[in-house]
């Protein structure tokens, strides 16, 4: 009789020490996706972690599964060089706020074109982390940074709206601190088939304290559905409001979205090709030939 | 009539005219007859630059010999221009015979009197042999039928009259071409081809006749990009990632429709930086993948080269050069990306870098790379240039290799890259190196420096032995280099070192000199970094060694294959020919160079 498989657990997933500052979002992130893999009982040799480069560009070292550190706003690309080569893998890719919407935002623009099968994990903790402390793509206008010293000059980019007017099939909003809204919105963006938006408020209490009141949730709304949405995540957040929304609904997503970042939960969810699927299915529907007669038609 | 061993002659139209179809058309059917074919097509920068201006001078130059050539020659005999403005602007170019005939079309000369008398005094005064000919009223006709089409097929037919070719072959090669026009298109095509023929006789000048071969050995008629798209299915990679770019974008358009077929994925990126990470993020996960580009995009590619280095992740780029800096000459020839390859990306970052001299090499050049790329896991950059990328050349049906995993390479791959199988087992900075799937070898790489386990690691011991264990990896292909490969005499006065596309010009003009009594010996490298460890002992054996680039350089810069030269062997090489105008260097002018340099530096 074969041996039996050994259930995957918490330990399991444990590799090198983390090295983040007490208090980092990223720590709740990292407890998170393990909880998220142990529920669904995910291969370790079968999951990849990409990420780019920032503090939550150490993700991957964090997690026994294979993994890697690419460069700054180059994960998408890797990530799909992966699932070309592998569909049958599951790919996580993990990436900051400077590493998703400045150096890396045509490859995400592109990875949301593309909706290639992977979970995207914005980590916003708007901020750049990793080099202490200066202005990234969603610093709240008028915070003081190391490069705009007398307060962050530009209104920040919004996220979720960046993702609905690029097309994405999957959209959702959570925060790292949420713990089992977290998990739940990673396991909605798993069995989504595409690419899955999924943007977390991550705390940063090194350089950016103020951005996420974490003991306060009066500020939260949630939004929810029965069934496309996300539980409330009423231990987390006990004072925060609840809203009804259809993630089917584009033009409502998209005013819901003005309500970033307070607002967590699915915004949006379709279905849409996928561009690894359309490849496999473009390649199937060509006549396989033999490379013996790879010259044939260039004989004179 | 002439018969003539070794010619070249050019067509010159204005672009969108179909001077490039004219001229392939005549290719294939000297191909046919057995000749060897090597033809340069020049193509605008712009698409449709307007008619009748210098910007539109598009053709094909085209030489052929009954021996086996693989360099456009010196100096076209022989040319058909559609107008004035266009030969006055390829006058500039200096590519003319000093007894070149030139045929124009004087088909213009009423609405532009006095540039068609400029003009014609300009070639005169050179002393070239002015042709004038025109189009007759009937063929006139069809054109305007055609709507201002066909004058590439009148062309067609002079050309064919004067090279003595059979003209049935034209027509069943002319009607393959177009097979998708209507027929009566087709039809009024063939006539033009027919009437410019019949024409041709008229003009009362020496036809040319090309010795036919009996050889009967199959041909193929491939360009150098054509013929590293089918190399890279050939040698089994299953994904290619690009973006595009001239003069490299053809590799892609060619393996968007054949890859599939055979078990492979095209995929266009968004950039040049996002192909190279997809070609990465493939090879980590065990499908040989591979991404072409020309300079541009090799400055994008520099940041992932060195992840893979870093990362133990195998990568091959193919760069195929084209004139720079920055937006350059792009569909003009150069070597300058020598040392963006071998010394690109930041921090010390070994890598591979090999060349290609001709056509054939672009066919074989994948399967080496690949083969060091895998063996080494280091970054393996294939530099073509535009000229070997874009000219075709009629040549023996290749060999294939049909290579599947790495070991399946055979050996008559690397002798033509002068090069040995490496070790069995190379030792790589971490350990494991499993592919996700493999169960128990979850591991995790990183631009980060890490430890033989794979985890990061911050230590000097460290990271020294990181450095180490990468150089080491290049140290092990350089055991592996044979010597170069070398013409003429083996010792004497001088020695012209080349690489990549200047090697059949090295070839002919050392047979051309030996051949006056000097002591030239030739030596032409395809791997290129590293450098094959017995340079120092073969340039020893000369009084005098020079390199040939299409590269610049003067008395107080090095060209860069020089100063690669010299810091690897402290011999005093200098650049003899350092020009990077654009064009391909010319065996006479080697000839040239030489005899001048060891007239005042030996025989003085
Ligand atoms: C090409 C390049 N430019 C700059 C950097 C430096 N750098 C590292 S992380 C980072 C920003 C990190 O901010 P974010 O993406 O928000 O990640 P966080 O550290 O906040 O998680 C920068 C600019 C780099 N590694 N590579
Ligand atoms: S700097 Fe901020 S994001 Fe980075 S580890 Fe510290 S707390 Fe976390
Ligand atoms: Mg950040």
């Amino acid at each position: 009789m074969p041996e039996e498989k050994k259930a995957l657990s918490m330990k399991d997933l444990k590799s090198s020490d983390p090295r983040w500052c007490t208090g980092c979002g990223d720590y709740t992130i990292l407890v998170g996706l393990r909880k998220f893999m142990v529920n669904n009982q995910l291969e370790r040799e079968n999951t990849v972690n990409v990420s780019g480069i920032g503090c939550s560009g150490r993700i991957p070292h964090y997690m026994n599964t294979y993994g890697i550190h690419s460069l700054h706003g180059r994960s998408v690309p890797v990530a799909l060089g992966i699932v070309l080569a592998r569909p049958d893998l599951n790919v996580f890719v993990h990436s900051g706020d400077g590493d998703s919407l400045s150096i890396g935002g045509n490859h995400l623009m592109h990875g949301i074109k593309k909706n290639f099968n992977c979970v995207y994990l914005l980590f916003d903790n708007q901020i750049y982390g990793l080099t202490k402390n200066q202005t990234s793509p969603t610093t709240r206008k008028g915070l003081p940074t190391q490069s705009q010293p007398s307060g962050s000059m530009l209104e920040p980019i919004n996220p979720i709206h960046f993702a609905l007017g690029l097309g994405a099939s999957f959209i959702a909003s959570t925060a790292d601190w949420l713990g089992t809204h977290f998990v739940d919105t990673l396991d909605k963006a798993f069995k989504h088939n595409g690419f899955s938006f999924v943007h977390v408020a991550q705390r940063c209490p090194k350089f950016n304290p103020a951005a996420w009141d974490f003991q306060e949730s009066s500020w939260i709304t949630f939004l929810t559905d029965e069934t496309h949405g996300v539980a409330n995540d009423a231990k987390g957040a006990p004072d925060a409001k609840v809203l009804a929304h259809n993630p089917l609904d584009f033009d409502e997503a998209m005013k819901k979205a003005n309500g970033v970042p307070d607002i967590f939960g699915v915004f949006y969810k379709e279905d849409k090709a996928v561009y690894n699927d359309l490849l496999i299915q473009q390649n199937d529907s060509v006549e396989q030939k033999s490379r013996d007669s790879l010259l044939d038609s260039f004989i004179i | 009539m002439a018969e003539i061993k070794d010619f070249r002659f050019e067509l010159l139209m204005d672009a969108g005219n179909g001077a490039q179809k004219a001229g392939d058309i005549l290719v294939k059917t000297f191909a046919k007859a057995g000749v060897y074919v090597f033809i340069e097509p020049i193509i605008p920068a712009e698409i449709s630059p307007p008619k009748r201006t210098p910007h539109s001078l598009s053709g094909a130059v085209i030489r052929v010999s009954s021996d086996e050539i693989s360099n456009i020659g010196s100096y076209s005999q022989f040319v058909l221009v559609e107008h004035e403005i266009l030969l006055d602007r390829r006058c500039d170019d200096l590519e003319f015979d000093k007894d070149a005939v030139i045929l124009m079309d004087f088909g213009n000369e009423r609405r532009a009197k006095e540039a068609y008398e400029n003009v014609s005094k300009r070639v005169l005064d050179a002393g070239l042999n002015l042709v004038p000919f025109s189009i007759n009223d009937d063929s006139e006709a069809i054109i305007k039928e055609l709507n201002g089409n066909g004058k590439n097929m009148y062309y067609l037919g002079l050309l064919s009259y004067f090279f003595t070719v059979d003209t049935s072959i034209v027509e069943i090669i002319i009607r393959e071409t177009f097979k998708k026009l209507p027929a009566e298109k087709l039809e009024k095509n063939i006539n033009l081809f027919h009437n410019g023929y019949s024409y041709a006789s008229s003009l009362k000048q020496d036809r040319y006749e090309f010795p036919s071969l009996i050889d009967e050995s199959e041909k193929v008629l491939l360009d150098g990009n054509t013929a590293m798209s089918l190399g890279i299915i050939d040698s089994g990679f299953k994904l290619f990632a690009g973006y595009p770019i001239t003069p490299a974008s053809t590799i892609m358009h060619n393996l968007a429709r054949l890859l599939p077929a055979y078990g492979g994925t095209l995929h266009q990126a968004e950039d040049e930086i996002s192909a190279i990470g997809t070609v990465i993020g493939s090879y980590f996960s065990g499908v040989p993948a591979i991404t072409a580009t020309s300079g541009p995009g090799l400055s994008l590619k520099q940041e992932f080269i060195g992840l893979s280095v870093s990362a133990e992740i195998p990568c091959v780029v193919i760069n195929v050069q084209r004139g720079g800096p920055s937006t350059g000459l792009p569909t003009r020839t150069e070597q300058t990306d020598l040392f963006s390859a071998a010394f690109g990306s930041h921090g010390d970052s070994p890598k591979v870098v090999i060349s290609v001299a001709n056509v054939e090499d672009c066919f074989y050049v994948p399967h080496v790379a690949r083969y060091i790329a895998e063996k080494c896991r280091l970054p393996v950059i294939i530099l073509s240039d535009y000229m070997t990328s874009s000219s075709y050349r009629v040549l023996d049906k290749l060999t294939l290799n049909k290579m599947d995993d790495i070991e399946t390479i055979q050996d008559f791959v690397l002798d033509r890259f002068f090069m040995k199988r490496l070790p069995d087992t190379i030792e790589m900075v971490k350990g494991n190196q499993d592919t996700p799937g493999q169960t128990g070898g979850m591991r995790r790489v990183t631009g980060l420096n890490t430890n033989e386990d794979g985890f990061v690691e911050y230590s000097s011991v460290s990271n020294q032995r990181s450095h180490e264990i990468r150089n080491q990896k290049v140290h092990h292909v350089k055991d592996a280099l044979l010597e170069p490969e070398s013409f003429g005499s083996q010792d004497g006065d001088i020695l012209i070192v080349g690489w990549g596309s200047t090697r059949s010009v090295i070839e002919e003009s050392v047979q051309k000199l030996s051949e006056k009594g000097l002591s030239v010996g030739g030596c032409h490298l395809k791997i290129v970094y590293p450098l094959a460890p017995m340079l120092k002992e073969v340039f020893s054996r000369y009084k005098f060694v020079v390199s040939i680039e299409v590269a610049y350089g003067d008395s107080m810069k090095y060209t860069p294959f020089a100063t690669l030269l010299r810091s690897e062997t402290l011999v005093d090489v200098r650049g003899l020919i350092a020009q990077a105008t654009g064009r391909p260097l010319k065996p006479v002018q080697v000839v040239e160079k030489v005899e001048s340099f060891l007239k005042e530096n030996v025989n003085a």
